[in-house]
């Protein structure tokens, strides 16, 4: 019994300790769902009604049997009380459902520990004269043989085996003592509020738990507990996607025929699901853990199960509870009789094998709906069963040779991954679709840049012209042509000119460092590049050429594009990913990809000549494929968004609603800018469609969204996609009520694509267990670049169908409806700021420096419910501690997004005990590298003052300056200098707006997104006002 | 049905809001302890609720389904509650839900210096240490399962005064402090302790009311009148039912108020919104 001290009463006036009690730390919560999880209950409905001795006969040995279960005088005792037989006239016949109630209430009523006799029994008495025995036991006094030997004694059988003496070996067994407030603690302890994601239940349902039962199919082998443990342990492994998991047995006493076995606990027992075991070992390794005896739930166990490899955290989500036992058996004059293992199922989820009233076996499932929906209950029980029968059938089978799956589930899970077939269209050259679309509707404006737009006619005339030039510069079908332009009409204009020659635009965005667009003409092994870059780092065997030297270079008239073999399956476009390998890689994407992407989409969201689209990502991003051509492809109206605007969210919005934008593509980062401004009071853009792509979705930030564009007027689509796999491969439609739930969602496959989730051995996993994405169908790309082996890796033949399927890296489940969850990336993959990046990538570059001996990069939010915080965070372990120098090299590769904002230098990298980087163990951050240290060629502001060079925060020069510093330094939690780089800092772009924001609330001052990228130290701000 | 599973005890079962309360409480599927002195108490003007009363309450609670065990106790004798709570939990092996409604009105009728000691005693013993002795049989009960609900059955007069029932207002009072407080200790354990306060209830044949026939005795007035006059202070200008206040406890024992502790809910038609 709990004592409250006196003290709890002044507990109110110390916050800190009323959180303790609150917590449940100082009066542990062990017990309160104990009392119905350590009782188990038999009912017997007595062959000749009442006994004809009457009820008294019973009812005293009822009292005496009850008595000698009690300890004898002087030892410590759990149960005290004395018990009485109770009879309950019950007002209704026994066949009435009014009496089956009856019955299933006193079942379930518990003994209480501490206070009451260890057993409680009551005779009900039904109007038509049939007599029911219910006796309900704790099974600390009594194990389920000892129960049933108690009510076959009642009943004038044998006396039962066990007794006090049973008892007596209990409390003195294995050297622990048994006592029932451990035991129920023990219970209590295995409520760790397990997560058990795969089980999809409703976090927000009432917790009262649900059954699911599976009839044993006939024929099934016999098994006892143990057998049942490994079955469960290979599928919790799979389930969870862990080698060891640590499953919970409520082991109960045994009836060997000559005594009573009395081994009676919560065993924990790690399963090593080691793929080279067979089952057979498994199972003897199983035997050998529950021979072992009750293993308690202690700290110390815990602390061994972590050192065996298995997860403390996972202990005992799921539970066995073996009960296979014939209650009507050896009970004399029973004419039926039912047992309960459990009133309350001991675990979050409890597997039990019973018997109905027939004696037929099943498999029962006892969860909490919060845990488990009802659906992946039955499929839990499917594959434990099936894993138990070739586990006794086949006990040879190697653990990883186990199939969860039968053929029928496979061919579900085909199915649901594969919601529909592909739209039909016409397989064509991109370039030949939009050919026809300009012959059809030449005046139609398909491309408009500032000031300027080019219709459908002219861009098509324009193209030919320009690809005949690029002809003449030697450029021949099925080449690979750079494209190095800022966002502009010129872009597209280029591009399709690149198609029309029958060669493969390379995009490269000017704004990556030399030594990237280097790289990327070298693997692509570009011959020709087109790009205004006036320092292009070409070479000798590459032609670079300007956009106004290659106008010139076309010939004033053209009758059509030039002649060309390129077909519809040929590549239409190289794109450079993130590659974990060090290096980018080139994904090649033929042109038929694009077109059955538009005919998934088009009719599905109405795209059409009336909608405008915006350019708004750079072309080697490949969320720009959907957005230039997937306008292009249906007539509409392509706005090219000017670098400058698509930095700055204000004047970004400003444009939506000039040019009336329809069909917005955006990555949720900056979407979440563009709701900012909306919020700040600016007019609802009047956009149609909203897509995401690029990066995760949380769908909460989407409610301020929906507030002024009503689901009706506005649809949000989020699309999960990958390069590899051309843009998109699933779409979601989020409402109000994906927005409220927080969903994961990201949808069905597109009609023509298909998603599967599998295992590491590229085995399809059940719905609700998270895996590796795999997508099939119309996208998937041709190759990488080059790169043979990796292709071979993951580029795949899929063995159940033969088709070509990618393997994605991507962590994801498959729902129940077929929608696909993701749940990010497998590896070191991160987004940031709608950046895909391999952190592997930015370490290997950090290893290439001789200075540096070990390294690790990690994403960090200072703020966690802050995105604009995020940052990149670099430690090395290096000779020195030149770490400015480090930075230095790093960005001469990496684009600016990639290169860490702090790099600090440790004497050695903190590990786990198995070799891991213990992330946990590495130090604050240094500050952010400041601008006298970071020297990042090209960005330090040219023109700046030498007062910066070595002094350190400068004084300001006028008031402005002052302001300016204050601001910064506040925006960016880091002492400012006035030559210092606003971006070296840490600045980014949501950053910048910040900023922006708080010099208006200041009221002196404004500064401009671009002047602020234009002059990114304060001194060249100030200086830029002044002039 | 609402209360399916839950053990309920109730004293003060065998007549009025008590019997009123059983039967609601079996209606929702309850299972029930039933307790009643079931005899006189020296120094209380009036019959109290008798053994026969007691078993005709458990006969309709079990018409309605309810398992039912009827015992025979002074809320005046701690050792006697102990022994039925015993027997209580032999057979049902829990208590969800403890309603604390034996009390007496009367002696009354007249100012507090006239009240005599053995009077003033035996106002409290009933209606205030009575509610006490059974929370600190039950309490440790709730606690340990970390789960329970406890309600006190106090009266209007809990929250004002009424003139010549300085004794009955003092131990109604009273309650409400103890409510307050317990429910303060056992709050961090999940054991939940409210207060009702019902305003003049109606004398009901059917649950054999008649605490406004002794009030009205203790105020020397015809039934009738009292009745008239009351009825006219009432907001609602109608008394309490039985039913009323039962089925606010119903609520009050229901997981549905399982954040509602510490509190004091009145039925009583508007009478102490003034």
């Amino acid at each position: 019994m709990v004592s409250i001290s006196e003290q709890d009463a002044f507990a109110a006036l110390t916050p800190a300790r009323r959180t303790v009690v609150h917590s449940g730390e100082r009066i542990p919560d062990s017990d309160r769902k104990a009392p119905g999880a350590v009782c188990h209950a038999l009912s017997v409905r007595l062959a000749d009604g009442l006994p004809a001795d009457g009820p008294q006969v019973l009812a005293r040995r009822f009292a005496d049997r009850a008595a000698a279960l009690l300890p004898a005088a002087g030892t410590a005792a759990a149960f005290r009380g004395a018990a009485r037989l109770w009879t309950e006239r019950v007002p209704c016949r026994s066949d009435e459902s009014a009496a089956q109630r009856w019955r299933a209430r006193e079942l379930v009523r518990p003994v209480v520990a501490h206070r009451d006799a260890p057993v409680r029994g009551v005779l009900l008495h039904y109007a038509d004269g049939v007599a029911e025995l219910v006796v309900v036991a704790h099974r600390a006094a009594l194990g389920a043989a000892a129960l049933r030997g108690f009510v076959a004694e009642l009943l004038g059988g044998a006396p039962p085996r066990a007794d006090r003496e049973a008892c007596a070996a209990r409390t003195a067994g294995g050297g622990r003592r048994y006592d029932a407030a451990r035991h129920a603690a023990d219970i209590a302890e295995c409520h760790p509020g397990a997560q058990l994601d795969w089980g999809l239940g409703r976090p927000h349902d009432p917790d009262v738990p649900e059954t699911a039962l599976l009839p044993l199919p006939a024929g099934h082998p016999e098994g006892d507990t143990e057998s049942w443990a490994a079955a469960l342990g290979v599928v919790l492994a799979r389930y969870e996607g862990v080698g060891r998991p640590v499953l919970a047995a409520l082991v109960t006493d045994t009836d060997d025929g000559a005594s009573v076995v009395p081994v009676e606990g919560v065993a924990l027992v790690p399963v090593a699901v080691d793929g080279a075991n067979t089952l057979g070992t498994l199972d003897k390794q199983v035997r050998a853990a529950v021979a072992a005896g009750p293993a308690w739930y202690t700290e110390e166990l815990r602390r061994e199960v972590e050192a065996a490899g298995g997860d403390p955290a996972g202990i005992a989500g799921a539970g066995l509870v073996f009960a296979d036992l014939d209650p009507a058996a050896d009970l004399p004059g029973a004419a039926s009789a039912e047992y309960l293992p459990f009133q309350l199922p001991p675990f979050p989820v409890t597997v039990s094998v019973v018997r109905d009233a027939a004696g037929n076996r099943m498999l029962r499932c006892d969860f909490s709906p919060r845990k488990l929906s009802a659906g992946i209950a039955d499929q839990f029980l499917r594959h434990v069963c099936r894993v138990h029968g070739v586990l006794l059938e086949v006990p040879d089978t190697p653990v990883s040779d186990v199939r969860l799956l039968d053929e029928d589930e496979l061919d579900h899970l085909d199915a649901l991954g594969r919601p529909g077939p592909a739209e039909s269209f016409v397989p064509q050259r991109i370039d030949a679709a939009i050919a026809a679309i300009a012959a059809s509707r030449p005046d139609a404006v398909a491309v408009r840049f500032e000031d300027h737009q080019v219709s459908y006619g002219e861009l098509d005339g324009r193209a030919d012209r320009l690809a005949h030039a690029l002809r003449g510069l030697g450029v021949a079908d099925g080449d690979r042509v750079g494209v190095c332009l800022e966002r502009s009409a010129e872009l597209i204009v280029t591009l399709l000119a690149v198609l029309k020659a029958g060669a493969t635009y390379v995009p490269m965005d000017p704004a990556y460092p030399r030594d990237r667009l280097s790289y990327t003409t070298v693997d692509a092994g570009l011959a020709t590049v087109v790009t205004d870059h006036a320092e292009f780092p070409g070479g000798d065997r590459v032609r670079v050429i300007g956009t106004a030297e290659l106008a010139e270079l076309a010939p004033a008239r053209c009758d059509g594009p030039p002649s060309s073999t390129t077909g519809p399956d040929d590549p239409a476009y190289v794109i450079y990913t993130s590659g974990s390998t060090g290096r980018p890689k080139g994904v090649v994407v033929p042109h038929v990809n694009v077109l059955a992407l538009m005919a998934a989409t088009t009719g599905e969201f109405g795209l059409g000549e009336d909608d405008t689209w915006t350019l708004f990502h750079s072309s080697a991003f490949d969320f720009s494929v959907w957005e230039i051509w997937g306008c292009l492809l249906t007539g509409g109206r392509l706005v090219v968004v000017p670098y400058w605007v698509s930095r700055s969210p204000e004047d970004f919005h400003r444009l939506l609603s000039r040019e009336r934008v329809s069909v917005l593509s955006q990555t949720p980062s900056a979407f979440a800018q563009l709701v900012e401004v909306e919020r700040d009071g600016a007019d609802p853009a009047p956009v149609r469609l909203v897509v995401f792509g690029g990066e995760g979705l949380d769908p909460r930030m989407l409610l301020p969204w929906f507030d002024r564009h009503p689901e009706t007027g506005c649809r949000v689509v989020n699309m999960y996609g990958i390069t590899e796999t051309t843009v998109h491969v699933t779409a979601q439609t989020v409402t109000r009520a994906e927005a409220l739930a927080g969903s994961k969602s990201v949808g069905r496959a597109l009609p023509g694509w298909w998603v599967r989730v599998a295992d590491p051995e590229g085995r399809p996993l059940p719905v609700g267990v998270a895996g590796e994405i795999y997508v099939g169908g119309a996208g998937v790309a041709s190759y990488y670049l080059n790169k043979p082996e990796l292709t071979g890796r993951r580029f795949l033949t899929d063995p159940r169908t033969g088709e070509r399927m990618y393997r994605s890296g991507d962590k994801g489940r498959l729902l129940p409806d077929g929608r696909l969850e993701h749940l990010g990336r497998l590896d070191s993959q991160v987004k940031l700021r709608g950046f895909r990046i391999e952190l592997d990538e930015i370490r290997s570059v950090l290893l290439d420096d001789p200075q540096v001996t070990a390294a690790a990069v990690l994403l960090n939010r200072a703020d966690p419910d802050d995105p604009a915080t995020a940052q990149l965070d670099a430690f090395v372990v290096m000779d020195g501690d030149d770490t400015a120098a480090v930075r230095q090299r790093a960005a001469r590769f990496l684009p600016e997004y990639m290169v860490p904002s702090t790099i600090t230098a440790l004497d050695k990298m903190p590990l786990t005990t198995n070799g891991k980087l213990d992330t946990r163990k590495l130090p604050k951050p240094a500050p952010a590298a400041v601008a006298r240290e970071s020297a990042v060629p090209g960005r330090r502001a040219e023109g700046a003052g030498a007062g910066g060079a070595d002094g350190g925060a400068a004084a300001p020069g006028d008031a402005f300056e002052a302001a300016l510093l204050e601001v910064w330094q506040e925006v960016l939690g880091v002492p400012v200098g006035p030559d210092d780089n606003f971006f070296d800092l840490g600045g980014n772009s949501l950053l910048a707006m910040r900023v922006g924001a708080a010099l208006r609330r200041r009221g002196d001052f404004t500064v401009a997104m671009r002047d602020l990228y234009l002059r990114p130290t304060v001194r060249q701000l100030a200086a830029g006002r002044v002039g | 049905m609402r209360l399916q599973g839950k053990t309920v005890i109730v004293t003060g079962a065998a007549r009025g809001v008590g019997r009123a309360c059983a039967l609601a409480f079996s209606r929702e599927g309850a299972d029930l302890a039933l307790l009643d002195v079931c005899g006189d108490i020296p120094g209380v003007p009036y019959p109290l609720g008798t053994a026969s009363q007691l078993d005709h309450t458990a006969r309709l609670c079990r018409e309605q389904g309810a398992s039912v065990l009827a015992a025979a106790a002074d809320i005046r004798d701690l050792a006697a509650l102990r022994a039925v709570v015993e027997q209580v939990c032999d057979r049902f092996g829990k208590v969800d839900v403890l309603v604390n409604n034996a009390g007496i009105v009367a002696p009354s009728g007249k100012s507090a210096h006239e009240i005599t000691e053995d009077e003033w005693q035996v106002m409290l013993d009933v209606n205030l240490s009575g509610a006490w002795r059974m929370t600190s049989v039950v309490g440790p009960l709730m606690v340990a399962r970390r789960s329970g609900s406890v309600i006190n059955v106090s009266s209007t007069a809990g929250l004002v005064g009424y003139r010549h029932f300085a004794g009955y207002a003092a131990s109604k009072h009273g309650l409400i402090g103890l409510t307050k407080a317990t429910a303060l200790d056992y709050a961090p354990l999940k054991v939940r302790v409210n207060a009702l306060c019902p305003g003049s209830i109606r004398d009901d044949s059917q649950v054999e009311g008649r605490m406004l026939a002794e009030i009205a005795r203790s105020l020397d007035l015809p039934v009738t009148e009292h009745e008239e006059t009351f009825v006219q202070s009432q907001p609602m200008n109608s008394l309490i039912e039985p039913e009323d206040v039962a089925q606010a406890a119903v609520w009050l024992a229901s997981d549905e108020s399982r954040q509602v502790t510490g509190s004091v809910l009145t039925v009583d038609g508007g009478f102490t919104a003034r």
